[in-house]
């Protein structure tokens, strides 16, 4: 009966404990609700909105025509005979105008012929004096033509028996493709970046490699003094690695000035240096100790000890390591030219401040594709070594 | 000739792992040390080369104290004493030739070695010491894809590297198969005939019979026996490894 009445009182305990935790997890979930207020009818009403960012951010802006352009004309004498008459052409891309003179404030005609299929077309005066007049842009029709009605305005007359001119720029294609400023910018940007990750790597790797034995428990933690400079160099380590990249380039960017590399490098260096410093030395700790007995054994001293018996087992997972970080830190650094790191979050963020969203679309596609392309290859580079 | 006087080791956990041992081993003698895990057999080989420092006692070889010498005369008695492991301790990531190379480390110019610089003579040398184990074809190999058996005798390549005098052994064939611990023994015995004192720990009584000139007993850290192979039957085995030969006679009724 005893037993029975104890199992009971458990197994009440146990659904209490239960009982209390959803009600924790409830209590903490509404209260992130109501601190956060998300709106998620707004997200599906403000949806559409997105859009046209959207497309344009997944049409980067890559390539552009390097176009030709063609301009032909045709001379409009307003009023009649105020000037002569254009002999009219019958082949070839040409304009035609009708009636082939006018007066002020009539209508006329313009038609374009065989201008190329579907291309566009600035259609302007040229004023006597040679200043132009914009008309209107327009794209020519399947057949390489087009019609629009002019308006004759006061300002085309005639001057001293020079008379104006409709003419149309044509843009034609078949130009070849080059690689537009956006996307010579962003590689620009983009080669600032892995530079700047890479630099930040390699310092943040010396100055990782001295700390990490310092706080290896197996080389350092020996005696009152060793265990004070182990637990020191310890939480030296933890205290940075808490700071966010992005905290910490705010920081540098507020002392050696905004959109510089420089700020960037230095944030990634500290934070390299803590990451690595701790990977490290958890490294090191984990080495076989039997090589180092044996190698001592054999009468070495101590420089020889850690060359022959400590060095061939912590270096493969150092560079797989530091490549690793170099990868991360590639990542890293696009986001910190928000904040004033310079490279490729920089032009990003410039970009997007512009409303220029299929050059950020570039920047975006760049730093997808680099991030790709270092990912691979550091794993690749990781599986050779281990 | 080594001497080993009231030698005492008390680990800073406080376990005494030998207590007031004393013997003698003369040149050219097979040394088996019999005894359980933890009866301080380990300890006692380590504290000959000093990677364990004694608590008390001395240590003599060839008159000269180990237990009272600087850094740099250890490691000049080191070199002369080779050591091979239960678990080999082969640096795996190196190549074979490395692991033998690092044997001869105490004899190497400092700078030079530091660099991977090593002198013909010294890379011959190697590849004889594998020639003689008859593993010289693996030289550029990694350590770690020789089969056990092959990195115990990279092991003894390495110790010959050293030219040694003294081989002490710590439990050499514990990890391998019986037809592969003879095969090592073999090699030993071969050095000893040449001249080399061995001081070998054992588990095996038939293996202790084949090889050893004379045998010591421990148990917890005290000598309990001291004598020649032939001295020691079944009975005096058990009594040796006491209660735990008897509890794995128990389980298996």
């Amino acid at each position: 009966m005893m037993m029975k009445n104890a199992d009971h009182l458990m197994r009440l305990r146990r659904v209490f404990t239960q009982v209390i935790g959803i009600v924790v997890i409830a209590l903490a979930l509404y209260a992130s609700v109501q601190v956060t207020q998300p709106d998620f009818v707004k997200l599906v009403i403000a949806a559409p909105k997105a859009r046209q960012v959207l497309r344009e951010l997944l049409a980067p802006d890559l390539f552009t025509r390097e176009s030709e352009v063609m301009t032909v004309g045709v001379a409009l004498p307003v009023p009649c005979d105020s000037a002569p008459e254009d002999q009219k052409a019958i082949t070839g891309p040409r304009l035609e105008v009708a009636p082939g003179c006018a007066a002020e404030r009539e209508t006329v005609l313009v038609r374009g012929r065989e201008l190329g299929k579907g291309v566009p077309v600035a259609l302007r005066w040229r004023l006597p004096d040679g200043n132009t007049l914009g008309i209107q842009r327009l794209v020519t029709d399947a057949k390489g033509n087009f019609e629009v009605r002019v308006q004759v305005r006061p300002i085309v007359a005639t001057k001293g028996g020079q008379p104006a001119r409709i003419e149309a720029e044509v843009t034609l294609p078949g130009g070849r493709l080059a690689p537009s400023q956006a996307l010579r910018d962003v590689i620009d940007a983009m080669f600032v970046t892995v530079f700047m990750a890479l630099l930040a790597t390699t310092l943040g790797t010396f100055l990782a490699v001295p700390l990490s034995f310092l706080a290896a428990s197996n080389i350092t933690r020996r005696g009152r003094l060793g265990a004070l400079v182990y637990y020191l160099v310890r939480t030296f380590l933890n205290l940075i690695r808490s700071y966010e990249p992005l905290v910490m380039a705010t920081i540098f960017a507020l002392i050696v000035g905004f959109g510089s590399p420089f700020a960037g490098i230095l944030a990634l260096v500290v934070v390299t240096t803590a990451s690595l410093g701790k990977m490290f030395s958890e490294s090191i700790e984990s080495i076989d100790t039997g090589p180092i007995e044996a190698i001592s054994a054999t009468g070495a001293n101590r420089a020889q000890v850690i060359m022959y018996g400590v060095v061939p087992q912590i270096l493969p997972d150092f560079l797989s390591f530091t490549i690793y970080h170099w990868d991360i830190n590639v990542r890293i650094s696009t986001i910190i030219g928000f904040v004033g790191g310079g490279g490729i979050g920089d032009y990003l963020s410039k970009r997007i401040n512009a409303f220029e969203y299929s050059k950020a679309g570039t920047a975006l596609l760049a730093i997808i594709l680099v991030v790709w392309a270092l990912d691979f290859l550091s794993a690749q580079i990781r599986k050779k070594l281990v | 000739m080594l001497r080993v006087e009231h030698l005492t080791k008390v680990y800073p956990n406080g376990t005494v792992a030998l207590r007031d041992i004393s013997f003698e081993v003369s040149d050219g003698e097979f040394l088996v040390v019999i005894g359980l895990s933890g009866s301080g057999k380990s300890t006692l080989l380590r504290c000959i080369n000093r990677l364990i420092e004694p608590t008390s006692g001395k240590i003599y070889w060839n008159d000269i104290d180990i237990t009272n010498a600087s850094p740099s005369e250890v490691r000049r008695i080191r070199r002369q004493i080779g050591m091979i492991f239960q678990q080999f301790n082969l640096v795996k990531r190196s190549s074979v030739l490395t692991n033998v190379l690092s044997g001869r480390l105490g004899y190497a110019n400092p700078w030079l070695s530091l660099l991977g610089v090593w002198p013909a003579e010294d890379r011959q040398k190697a590849l004889r010491a594998l020639e003689r184990v008859g593993i010289a074809d693996k030289a550029n190999q990694r350590a770690d894809t020789l089969s056990g058996g092959q990195q115990q005798r990279v092991g003894i390549a390495r110790a010959l590297m050293q030219d040694p005098r003294l081989l002490l052994a710590d439990e050499p064939v514990a990890s391998l198969d019986p037809v592969l611990a003879h095969s090592i023994l073999q090699y030993l015995e071969q050095l000893n005939k040449e001249g080399v004192t061995i001081i070998c720990s054992l588990h095996f009584l038939d293996l202790v019979h084949r090889y050893a000139t004379r045998v010591i007993g421990l148990k917890d850290g005290v000598k309990v026996f001291d004598g020649l192979p032939t001295e020691i039957d079944r009975a005096r085995f058990k009594e040796i490894y006491g209660e735990e030969a008897q509890e794995v006679r128990a389980a298996s009724l």
